[in-house]
């Protein structure tokens, strides 16, 4: 004989698991990362963008350019961040890719502390999503502290 | 109020009761102890771009990351490196069913933990290996093909019951149906997807690689059709639908593990996918009857051709489907007691081992095979 506590405890885990994935599934809907949410190839949304770092002084330097010994593409990693400027498909969506590049700006100012230059990092966004025409947007990361 | 009137009534009772039976009942793992086998060196693929990282001297803090919480807990370098190759460890013992509890649990817990370190690890090939990992760790899925098993035989210790509560089972069957039944519903509910403007756009994107592959121009031609895309839209979202919808019922779980075969292959072929499709292919076998043993095929031992497919059968039998006896000629016995000699047999013991099941499930079609199984 099974004891009880161990039925209910089945019974609540299995029920548990069934409503925590019916829920990722349908949050998947509304979030950028939609973790668990099993939706594959989603999108042939592109997109591109023009990165420049916009130092203390003034000037907009395109982060193309290596500084203080840091490389934009070394700095973003694995994750279709790199060579902005080309014109590539969002892999996982347009709110995912843009959602990456939203916290890598500010990953990036935060994490370059060889850098006495760059104020903040800003990206001017074009993107496509699937056929509907391209539209526009700015991003800017936190303002580094310290850099004036 | 009494204890009776709290008592919930009669007829939600017998759902409970129902439900309860279903998750406690005693089933084969023998499905999961052949997942357990298979996953060790998908595990090890999904590692090994980590590995390689940490080997030359880079981990996941050294370029963007971002955590999906600021209280998740971050290990020092050389600890985290320390768990990789721990995880690595605990992969091999798992597939080797060497110390099975500590080695699924061990696995999960570093799979999922290293996961969630990032929202830049997160992959949906990645989420579903973590899901059948944590079903791995919960299921006694040591006792049969494993070190464990065959060290207790070694101590002459009997063995322990195949058989656990089915739940573990039933969950992992819920999973793996939600992958195809999520993926294909958000592409049905997506005007742009069922349209095909998706799958067509994403061609004609790629169709520089297209023309620089092996395929023939007309080839490349049909797919980047606007109006064929339209069509293998629907196609695609039905072959998802129907392969979670179809796993559920015995009379459409064959078709419906062919065709996600198909669908896996093809996916492999034309996407970059990491380990999706190993995973998908090997998880297929949970769907087998959780039950061993219950067919019998009869050999003559004294024919050499029949000695060898008794042998094929036995060597390939990982999901004990058969009982292997001496007969007078070459027949097998299904669950249901049909008869089946000769050609028939062959082609019924086939689509019944996982290695051969999707050359042979075909044949079952064949109008003699048909006749001899009715």
């Amino acid at each position: 004989m099974t004891p009880k506590l161990t039925v209910v405890g089945r019974r609540v885990v299995v029920l548990a698991v069934v409503v925590l994935q019916l829920g990722f599934i349908v949050r998947g809907y509304s979030s950028d990362h939609k973790p668990f949410a099993f939706q594959m190839f989603p999108e042939s949304s592109t997109w591109r963008a023009d990165v420049i770092r916009v130092t203390a002084d003034g000037r907009r330097i395109p982060v193309e350019r290596p500084w203080a010994g840091y490389r934009w593409d070394e700095l973003v990693g694995e994750v279709g961040l790199k060579d902005p400027s080309i014109r590539r498909h969002a892999d996982a969506g347009l709110a995912n890719q843009l959602a990456f590049l939203r916290s890598a700006l500010d990953w990036v100012a935060e994490n370059t502390p060889r850098d006495r230059d760059t104020r903040y990092l800003k990206a001017t966004v074009t993107s496509w999503h699937n056929a509907d025409p391209p539209r526009v947007e700015v991003f800017r990361s936190r303002v580094r502290e310290g850099v004036r | 109020m009494s204890a009776a009137t709290a008592r919930p009534p009669a007829a939600v009772r017998g759902v409970l009761g129902r439900f309860d039976e279903l998750l406690g009942r005693p089933v084969s793992m023998r499905s999961l102890a052949l997942l357990r086998v298979l996953v060790g060196p998908i595990v090890l693929l999904h590692l090994r771009p980590f590995l390689a990282d940490a080997l030359a001297g880079r981990i996941y803090r050294d370029a963007f990351y971002e955590p999906y919480a600021a209280w998740y807990p971050e290990l020092p370098r050389a600890v985290y490196i320390g768990l990789l190759w721990l995880a690595a460890a605990a992969t091999v013992a798992l597939s080797l069913g060497l110390l099975t509890r500590l080695a699924s649990a061990a696995t999960f817990a570093i799979v999922a933990y290293n996961l969630f370190l990032s929202t830049t690890h997160f992959h949906n090939n990645r989420a579903y290996l973590v899901i059948v990992l944590a079903v791995l760790a919960v299921a006694p899925c040591g006792r049969e093909l494993s070190m464990d098993a065959w060290l207790r035989r070694r101590r002459g210790l009997p063995p322990l019951d195949p058989r656990a509560p089915a739940w573990p089972l039933w969950l992992l069957r819920f999973e793996c149906a939600a992958v195809y039944g999520a993926s294909g519903m958000s592409k049905l509910l997506d005007p742009d997807w069922f349209g095909g403007t998706v799958p067509w756009q994403r061609v004609v994107q790629a169709k520089a690689e297209l023309d620089a592959g092996p395929l023939p121009g007309w080839a490349v031609s049909i797919l980047t059709d606007r109006d064929f895309q339209t069509g293998a839209a629907k196609l695609v979202v039905l072959t998802e639908l129907f392969i979670a919808c179809g796993l559920w019922w015995r009379g459409t779980r064959y078709a419906a593990v062919w065709v996600a075969v198909i669908f896996h292959v093809s996916i492999q072929a034309s996407a970059a996918v990491e380990i999706f499709s190993v995973l998908g292919i090997a998880v297929l076998v949970i769907w087998a009857v959780p039950s061993t043993r219950d067919r019998v095929l009869r050999v003559d031992p004294t024919d050499a051709r029949q000695r060898r497919w008794r042998a094929v059968v036995q060597r390939l039998d990982w999901l004990a489907r058969f009982r292997v006896e001496p007969g007078s000629r070459l027949e097998v016995v299904d669950r249901d007691g049909t008869v089946l000699h000769g050609a028939p047999a062959l082609v019924l013991a086939l689509s019944r081992l996982p290695l051969t099941a999707w050359f042979a499930l075909p044949a079952l079609l064949l109008p003699g095979v048909r006749r001899a199984r009715r």
